[in-house]
């Protein structure tokens, strides 16, 4: 059979092509197209079942054919196109979120102060001239249920809630910290690990700022260290300024009754006063939507009585905030979790392991990967060799304490070798007869440099009396102290006064005290006039200077004294900090990070007594 | 990218609701079709998302180059559309290949000019072989309906002169296709 020619007319005659909209469906006819198409000899036979042509579409064939009367009758097989639409799956919101305004007339105090402010205070605005971002929140892993999941992936960036919730800022949020505020916001358990200086405070004051405003959140309880209390309330004021804040201190009466207080969404504790209100939290009368726990390291040790009262407070939500999630061992992260999530992790997990469950409840960035275009930090290292007073005290008491080690035998315990370990480093400070100190003659001639350029330094001490005798010696420095010894209540007034006073070129801090949670970016010098044991905290420390706003280079100068202890602990220490660097970047295996009693021990060529083998 | 940021007072524009339609094609599992409707401060209300819709080879015969109207349009638009309770009262679209919504529904609906091209290695934009759609610059964008239905522009136009929304207009697309993604993880293993 040879087919001439063939048509088919009117196909793309379809319904709605005019003015009027068709609701309706037109009737159909069914054509038996297998028959038509059965005249191609070269085509695929038609596999499907029918079409279905609208009663306008004028189909016609218009076929010449040789030989037509060779041509068999064709058969006709009705087959229809299914007229379902296609299934979906949807829901509505359960409700709006019903965003409290914030108090119009702090926004409208505060709209002025921003309009006053055309500069950043401090510099830590962040202005940019680039396209407006979009920050979008990401369901966390743990949610499984798909209307949870789309509840977060449907919801307005970020920059549209703030700006239709009309939340005003002190400045520009960094993208970097929207992105944090986008991780927090939508999760139960969490760890923002940024390094220090980059913003958690605002990050998480800012989060619980829009859920408390959004109705998802009505309790907070954030417990930090003593010290830190004034700078949270602080922050609050500065980020939250509509957000009632109640401190949890005085008697017992008073404590009791702010617990209590249900005008307060925010309570701020302290870790030491967990102790003394355990039995009321113990009661179970206390329920939190969120507890937020600021330099989560303290409870590093999950034994700790401060640990079991933290992880026994009902809540909700559980964050964690800590530059340093690991100081010592993955064994800390694990603690940490254990307030987060108990029983998530474990310490025979194997890292990489440990590492994957881990990914989705921690953010952590460090400043050199969000702050490409902060000033950076530069490190002197001030290796300087002991006076010949300090030489003969150190020589001496090295070798004596050496020798009394060694007789001690297997009665050796590690506090014997601190002991050693302290003396030492005390004579590297000064010399304990004379108060002779190849540091602090670098320090005094650094210092008159510094203070010739109108600039100020923190130095930084492990030992309160080494400050006492620092301050002796610098007094044309008009020197502060801030540490341990200072009261809480006098130590904003101490910060207030070596920012504004002009003729206080020095602050003397140490780590303990001056580590944490300190906003010191005005200073651009920092000296390390003797090391701590762990890299962890002489990172807080430095970043005190070092963090957002910083406009100068941080100029870093660490005082060590060669051929002495200090050479041998800084040597382990830097193999510590390459571990810990390491550990976040997932690659390697740190192990443990904190040092060993075999490592204590190897500083003076000791061995390790037998039954010794807890790391220290 | 553009956006439409008119200020306005919340109270006027309480119960406003706008949908957004996306129409996307995977190269295996088909078409993915998702509907959000917002509120006037851009958080939503509803959405809804079809099933993966593979088309038949009849279809494909029968609607040659017009297959991508037929089922953005007339399928996943009209099926979409008919579950929204919250009533829009227009319908944005990044996909000009739904516009044929329209022959078969009275919601007027308008592709916004531009707002297809944030690339994804997802999925691919259906295609719209038309080039006579009407163009009308509404607030920042550029609004286009069918040439059949350009009275429809007058619709969005009072919509911008009354009650401007307070939204930036291209945003939520991007919304909807990171939604659709989640709710058919194998789009992403693909």
């Amino acid at each position: 059979m040879n087919v001439s020619s063939l048509s088919i007319g009117s196909l793309t005659d379809r319904p709605g092509q005019n003015e009027v909209p068709t609701n309706s469906v037109p009737a159909f006819h069914s054509v038996d197209l297998n028959a038509a198409w059965s005249f191609y000899g070269e085509l695929p036979t038609l596999s499907v079942e029918s079409f279905d042509f609208p009663s306008e579409v004028d189909v016609s064939f218009s076929c010449e054919f040789e030989d037509l009367h060779q041509w068999k009758p064709i058969q006709a097989l009705p087959i229809q196109i299914s007229q379902s639409l296609p299934k979906t799956i949807g829901f509505a919101f359960p409700e709006m979120p019903n965003w409290n305004k914030p108090d119009p007339k702090v926004e409208s105090a505060q709209e002025k102060t921003n309009a006053v402010a055309t500069k950043p205070k401090d510099g830590e605005s962040h202005e940019s001239a680039s396209p407006p971002r979009i920050t979008r929140m990401r369901p966390p892993g743990d949610l499984v249920r798909l209307e949870d999941r789309l509840y977060y992936v449907l919801q307005p960036p970020l920059e549209t809630i703030v700006q239709s919730a009309k939340l005003t800022f002190p400045f520009q949020p960094f993208p970097y910290q929207m992105e944090g505020i986008a991780f927090l916001f939508p999760r139960a358990a969490a760890i923002l690990a940024d390094e220090m200086g980059l913003g958690k405070t605002m990050q998480a004051i800012t989060t619980i700022r829009m859920l408390l405003l959004s109705n998802e959140l009505s309790n907070v309880l954030l417990i930090c260290p003593k010290p830190l209390v004034t700078n949270w309330v602080r922050e609050f004021r500065q980020w939250a300024p509509e957000i009632p804040v109640a401190v949890i201190e005085g008697d017992s009466h008073k404590r009791h009754w702010i617990w209590n207080n249900p005008q307060a969404p925010v309570k701020i504790a302290n870790y030491e006063l967990m102790m003394r209100d355990r039995e009321l939290i113990d009661d179970g009368s206390l329920q939190f939507d969120l507890v937020v726990l600021d330099e989560a390291q303290r409870i590093k040790n999950r034994n700790s009585t401060t640990s079991e009262i933290v992880r026994s407070i009902p809540r909700s939500r559980s964050w964690a905030l800590t530059g340093t999630p690991i100081e010592n061992s993955v064994e800390d992260l694990v603690s940490i979790f254990e307030f987060l999530s108990p029983g998530y992790l474990n310490d025979d997990m194997h890292l990489k392991s440990m590492g994957k469950a881990t990914r989705d409840y921690v953010l952590r960035r460090t400043k050199d990967k969000v702050l490409t275009d902060m000033p950076p930090k530069l490190f002197r290292a001030a290796d300087l060799d002991l006076t010949a007073e300090q030489r003969a005290s150190y020589k001496s008491a090295e070798e004596e304490g050496i020798i009394q080690l060694n007789e001690m035998g297997d009665s050796l315990t590690i506090q014997h070798v601190f002991e050693l370990v302290l003396r030492l480093k005390q004579i590297c400070n000064f010399d304990p007869a004379t108060g002779a100190s190849a540091k602090l003659e670098r320090l005094e001639a650094d210092l008159e440099e510094v203070a010739a350029s109108g600039q100020k330094a923190i130095i930084f001490s492990q030992w309160v009396e080494t400050l006492d005798v620092l301050t002796e010696k610098l007094a044309k420095y008009n020197p502060l102290q801030y540490h341990g010894r200072i009261a809480s209540h006098k130590r904003d007034g101490v910060i207030d006064q070596f920012k504004n006073d002009p003729s206080c070129k020095v602050i003397l801090m140490s780590y303990g005290a001056g580590a944490v949670g300190l906003n010191l970016q005005f200073c651009h010098y920092v000296f390390l006039f003797d090391r701590w044991w762990n890299p962890a905290v002489e990172d807080q420390a430095i970043n005190r200077a070092h963090r957002l706003g910083v406009k100068q280079p941080v100029t870093v100068t660490r005082m060590m004294s060669v051929d002495t202890i200090e050479q041998r602990i800084h040597d382990v220490l830097e193999e510590k900090r390459q571990l810990f660097q390491s550990l976040f970047a997932e690659t390697g295996t740190p192990g443990n990070l904190g040092l060993s009693q075999k490592e204590i021990f190897g500083l003076f060529g000791l061995t390790l007594p037998k039954l010794q083998t807890k790391a220290a | 990218m553009k956006l439409l940021r008119i200020r306005m007072e919340a109270s006027k524009n309480n119960g406003m609701a706008l949908g957004f339609l996306t129409v996307r094609k995977h190269p295996v599992h088909g078409y993915f079709g998702g509907l959000l409707v917002l509120n006037h401060l851009a958080r939503p209300l509803e959405f809804h998302c079809t099933l993966p819709v593979l088309t038949t080879r009849a279809q494909q015969i029968l609607y040659g180059a017009t297959l991508d109207e037929f089922v953005c349009g007339e399928q996943i638009g009209r099926a979409l559309v008919l579950k929204a309770k919250s009533a829009p009262s227009v319908v944005f679209t990044d996909t000009p290949a739904s516009l044929s919504l329209r022959h078969i529904h009275p919601i007027p609906i308008a592709a916004i000019d531009g707002s297809w091209h944030r690339g994804s290695s997802t999925f691919s934009q259906p295609h719209l072989d038309r080039s006579d759609l009407q163009v009308s610059e509404v607030g920042a964008h550029k609004l286009m309906v069918l040439p059949e239905y350009r009275k429809d522009l007058n619709v969005f136009e009072d919509l911008f002169q009354s009650n401007p929304p307070n939204i930036d207009l291209i945003e939520p697309f991007g919304r909807i296709e990171d939604a659709l993604k989640e709710a058919h993880p194998a789009t992403k293993a693909a």
